[in-house]
């Protein structure tokens, strides 16, 4: 009997270290992409600032993904060489537009405007990590190699958090109403 | 466990406190002049179309199922030839003191800064108490998951959430409208203006029956039609503090112009 | 430890690990995606709603509409505030008419025919093979000689889409271009055009009206123009100068008019028009008219007496005279006629009669009266479309027949034997988006847009006193395998070619439309007025909805003689059919409030939608009196079957104490059987 205790005991626990495992390390934290765009290279290292493709952070909930003709717009003339710009190019030639996968996927009650936060001078990063600096674009933070955290867990707690506590920096003051549920709920 | 006891009682203190609203930001209130209710049922319509409401079905309407978050009632009163007929629309009344509001165990439902009564959908776990203690009979549950039929999930609005099995729904005073409206204020720097708001119902009404407005405003419209005379709220003597203020339909009839 | 324990516990281990790491996969929400544009539309910023005014089709009224479009899918219509019919405000039905758009049920390509007529059996074909189909009888029709058998019989539609499809049939070479409508109000504008001599239905001003008498006119759900007149009756209702305007309805069974009205007057079904001559004999027996020829008056009102009309219509006398007192000194006041009085044999009597009250008590030409449209320009067709159509099939003067958009196998009456003549055409096609009763029977169906996937115009008759000019366009792209009606006949003329092909030059409907207009606008001297070029008059008009000038126009007084409508009015009551023995009740219908004629029972949130008078849902109903009932021995929710000379129909009964002990009604749009 006691056995039997110690194994339900031990099949509680290892459950949650795979749940959170999953959690923490599953493939979906960082999806694979049709095109293996990179992060790093447009605003890491040519410093495109976010807004120059997110073009409806500021003026709509969505932020957007760029349309393709926006990348077209660079990429009719820019490393039109390289087989990814011509995978590219192959789309827009298709007229079809690219299946991005989304990585940041918030659930349908919840009301998040991008808006708001952008126009409160929440940096991007805040949420999304430091994206120059990425590949491919992770929700896992990578010290020495090993991933181990979520930037942003997409947790109620961590909303709410930033919402009394953080969002002082931002604007002085506690989000107005900020922990009222209709506020983010939908 | 003291503390546990107090923080209830605290809670509850807030309920008998006279005006207790006062320290919200709004106090949104709809004034329907039923001398000009028609009974149409445009409203009715428009609030389907605003929130997502499911429709049911002809076998669920029977067991009284039907998802109206805005009902017209109709009285029909005397005998022929002396017949006369009243319509009532009647949504959720965002009572100030909400009776749904302290049966909730979850707190799913409660008072917000606006002095709206609203409802949590995700934090519903479906007790049903809510609608047992509402005098007006306008909380819908969620019997089951009504799919919308292809291509009509189309025409589903993103500003409201699809509700799904064993939820308690209700009217919201189109709150995402509200929000929406105070997103544009703040975008352009200002306080909601008076008549900004209008709530799905409110906009369709074809004979200009409903005002929507911040009671809280003085100069609001609705709080001048606060005053009339003919005002009068529902089941008032159960100490409720409803929201929706009804002005009195007006008979013409053989004996002259009186109120109904 | 043993080994075999080490064994299990690392076995539990790894098995609750993975579960868990499953779980944990299963219970994320799956991979969604991000499709952005490829090449993205000027105004469009996903998740921010986009507002296109249009036209409201759902009934001859001519709203406007703004339709709510986020990332190219329509999601609500609401009312267009600048439009001064509805005034930003819409019906049920109006609103309703999103799900017509994403109707499960729509026909979503073109279909021919399969096996024999009307057992319903279509297969898919393509646009090119449907048109030349249809394209290649035309041509066949033409060449026999036999162009003036081919038929088109549409809605109620005014505006270009009308002068498309008539220089269309014209140059085809056939004068068969009707339209037929349930509730075209014909006999209200043949009324006035006899009394006013105006070519044209007034405008009723109800706002301003300080005592309304209605004949019938369910203005609050189906009249002619139910979101003008429901606006109108919420600003008669408010108190301006202190007085709130009355409403007074004369009907057998009470509708939601008259569930508003502060008297409801049920007068015997078919009697209305007596009472409405009535009316007048007692303004001038009474002494309340004014004018010089009251002498004229009175000898042609000789014989209406309240007394006798009293016995005819079941209305006390001295109520008839109370009304005549009321309605001719309370300033302005307004009488109007409905359809539920034009409808009986002597309806043009009783609405010519109408016209007379109005007259005697002063109120043509008025603020809060009856004010005269300006005439539109088209001749007023009276012949009954309908019955002409089946008559020409039943002679097999039909070869083809075009249907859009109307039903008459469903909305004529079963004694008419409609689907029967229809039999006779060798070749129907139908443009309709829905496969309704007349559709069914097509050999060919081209399917429409819808209303919010098109481009069209409008000028609404009746108008509001001054012309209103409504646009619709595309709010979204099509969302099936249809084609709009205009651009279905151009490309129906290029496939005919010859003279049918040089007179209709146009690539598109949108471009037929633009030069319409450009027309109009040449020769409208208030819109060359507004000081813009063609293009910015344009833009203005796409972004407003339409056209419409800003101040209300002055209209001249026109008279109503003695003489002029002498040969228009008569004393007798509506006859009908079936001896009193045998059928002891009135059957009267209304057309409902939800469904119309029935175009709106398709539509899910209509269904579910309570009539506003009886609560019913999802069904139709008998209406029957209490009194009558408990004689009768029939309790509520029993099916009973109602029966005439004509036909019979069988509905579930609702006790209605709106209507009289010796009338039964039946709400219409979900049961064929329309009285003719």
């Amino acid at each position: 009997m006691k056995k039997f205790i110690l194994y339900i005991i031990i099949g509680a626990v290892t459950f949650m270290m795979g749940y959170t495992i999953n959690g923490l390390y599953s493939p979906d934290i960082s999806p694979v992409q049709p095109i293996p765009f990179s992060h790093k290279i447009h605003a890491g290292i040519n410093k495109i600032p976010c807004m120059y493709c997110h073009i409806t952070a500021e003026k709509s909930r969505h932020a957007g993904v760029p349309n393709v003709k926006r990348c077209m717009g660079c990429h009719s003339i820019i490393r039109t060489d390289s087989p990814l710009i011509q995978n590219l190019t192959s789309y827009w030639e298709k007229k079809e537009p690219i299946p991005w996968v989304k990585v940041y996927n918030l659930p349908d009650h919840v009301y998040f405007p991008h808006k708001r936060h952008v126009k409160a001078g929440v940096p991007c990063q805040r949420c999304h990590g430091d994206v120059a600096n990425m590949d491919r674009i992770t929700r896992a933070v990578v010290p020495f190699g090993i991933p181990y955290l979520r930037v942003s867990p997409l947790k109620m707690g961590w909303c709410l958090d930033c919402h009394k506590n953080e969002a002082q920096k931002y604007i002085g003051t506690p989000v107005k109403n900020g922990t009222d549920c209709w506020t983010c709920h939908k | 466990m003291a503390g546990f006891l107090e923080r209830i009682t605290e809670r509850l203190n807030i309920y008998r406190e006279p005006g207790w609203y006062k320290k919200f930001d709004h106090k949104w209130t709809m004034v329907i002049d039923l001398d000009k209710c028609n009974g149409c049922g445009a409203c009715v319509l428009a609030c389907y179309a605003e929130n997502n409401i499911s429709v049911v079905g002809k076998a669920d309407c029977d067991k009284s199922r039907a998802f109206s978050w805005l009902r017209i009632e109709r009285y029909v009163e005397g005998e022929y030839p002396d017949v006369k007929v009243k319509f009532i629309p009647i949504m959720c009344q965002h009572c100030s003191k909400a009776p749904c509001e302290t049966g909730c165990p979850v707190y799913a439902t409660y008072h917000n800064q606006d002095g709206l009564n609203v409802q949590v959908y995700n934090r519903c776990v479906g007790t049903f108490t809510c609608a047992t203690y509402c005098p007006y009979d306008v909380r819908r549950f969620n019997w089951r998951t009504y799919k919308f039929e292809q291509p009509l999930d189309n025409q589903l609005n993103p500003d409201v959430t699809v509700r799904e099995m064993g939820v308690m729904e209700k009217c919201t005073f189109c709150i995402q409208r509200i929000r929406g409206a105070k997103d544009k204020a703040k975008d352009e720097g200002r306080e909601v203006q008076d008549g900004e708001i209008q709530p799905a119902c409110v906009q369709s009404c074809p004979t200009g029956a409903m005002t929507f407005g911040d009671l809280q405003n003085p100069g609001s419209e609705v709080a001048k039609l606060a005053k009339n005379p003919r005002r009068y709220r529902l089941l008032e003597d159960l100490n409720t503090d409803p929201s929706a203020i009804y002005l009195k339909r007006v008979m013409n009839d053989g004996a002259g112009t009186h109120e109904e | 430890m043993k080994r075999r324990d080490f064994l299990k516990i690392l076995g539990v281990g790894s098995v609750g690990t993975g579960l868990g790491y499953f779980f944990g996969k299963a219970s994320k929400p799956p991979a969604a995606e991000l499709i952005p544009y490829l090449n993205p539309p000027v105004d469009v910023i996903p998740g921010v709603a986009n507002w296109y005014p249009s036209l409201c089709t759902q009934c001859s009224a001519g709203c406007g509409i703004h339709v709510r479009v986020m990332e190219g899918r329509a999601k609500k219509i609401e009312g267009n505030p600048l439009h001064p019919i509805n005034k930003g405000k819409l019906c049920a039905r109006g609103q309703a008419s999103l799900q017509a758009l994403y109707n499960p049920d729509r026909i979503k390509r073109p279909l021919k025919r399969k096996g024999d007529r009307g057992k319903g059996g279509f297969e898919e074909i393509s646009w090119e093979e449907g048109l030349s189909i249809l394209s290649k009888n035309l041509v066949a029709l033409s060449e026999k000689g036999e162009a003036d058998k081919l038929y088109l019989l549409t809605s109620q539609i005014r505006g270009s889409l009308h002068n498309l499809l008539d220089s269309f049939m014209a140059s085809c070479g056939s004068p068969n271009y009707l339209q037929y409508e349930l509730f075209q109000n014909r006999n209200l504008l043949h009324a006035s055009q006899v009394t006013m001599g105006v070519n044209a239905i007034p405008h009723y001003d109800i706002a301003n009206t300080k005592y309304l008498l209605s004949f019938g006119a369910d203005f609050s759900s189906t009249w002619i123009s139910p979101v003008s007149y429901s606006y109108a009756y919420g600003q008669m209702r408010q108190f301006d100068d202190g007085i709130r305007g009355k409403l007074v309805q004369i009907e057998p069974r009470m509708s939601l008019t008259g569930a508003n009205a502060d008297e409801w007057v049920p007068a015997k079904p078919g009697t209305e028009g007596v009472l409405a001559l009535a009316i007048a004999y007692a303004i001038i027996e009474d002494g309340y008219y004014q004018g010089s020829d009251a002498a004229s008056w009175n000898a042609l009102l000789s014989g209406y007496s309240p007394k006798d009309a009293a016995a005819v219509t079941e209305v006390a006398e001295g109520r008839i005279r109370e009304i005549a007192k009321e309605f001719a000194q309370t300033r302005p006041s307004l009488a109007i006629g409905g359809e539920n009085m034009a409808r009986y044999e002597n309806g043009m009597s009783g609405l010519v009669a109408v016209n007379i009250l109005n007259h005697l008590a002063g109120n043509i030409g008025v603020r809060g009266g009856v004010i005269p449209n300006s005439g539109g320009s088209r001749t007023i067709d009276y012949k009954n479309n309908i019955t002409a159509l089946a008559a020409a099939a039943s002679a097999s003067k039909v070869k083809t027949l075009l249907v859009y958009n109307t039903n008459p196998v469903f909305t004529t009456p079963k004694a008419m034997k409609t689907e029967e003549s229809l039999r006779n055409i060798p070749f129907i096609a139908s443009f309709s988006s829905f496969m309704d009763e007349t559709t069914a029977m097509a050999d060919l169906i081209l399917p429409a847009h819808t209303s919010l996937e098109d481009w069209g115009d409008d000028f609404a008759d009746p108008s509001v006193g001054r012309p209103v000019a409504t646009i619709m366009q595309p709010a979204v792209s099509p969302f099936f395998n249809t084609m709009g009606l205009g651009d279905i006949i151009l490309s129906l003329a290029k496939g005919v070619g010859g003279k049918v092909k040089d007179k209709m030059k146009w690539n598109g409907f949108s471009d037929y439309l633009k030069d319409a207009w450009k027309e109009n606008y040449s020769k409208d001297k208030d819109m060359l007025s507004s000081a813009l070029t063609f293009d910015e008059f344009w833009n203005q008009l796409l972004t407003r909805g339409g056209w419409w000038p800003a101040e209300q126009v002055k209209v001249k007084t026109v008279a109503v003689t003695p003489k002029s409508i002498e040969a228009h009015i008569s004393k007798i009551s509506s006859r009908f059919e079936g001896d009193e023995k045998g059928f002891p009740l009135y059957f009267t219908t209304y057309p409902h409030s939800s469904y119309l004629d029935g175009r709106g029972a398709n539509l899910p949130w209509l269904q579910e939608m309570p009539d506003p008078m009886t609560s019913v849902v999802w069904g139709s109903w008998i209406e029957v009196n209490p009194m009558t009932a408990s004689s009768l021995g029939i309790k509520e929710g029993d099916t009973v079957t109602v029966e005439s000379p004509f036909g019979k129909i069988a509905a579930h009964v609702y006790l209605y104490p709106g209507i009289r002990p010796d009338t039964v009604n039946e709400q219409g749009g979900l049961i064929v059987g329309w009285i003719s």
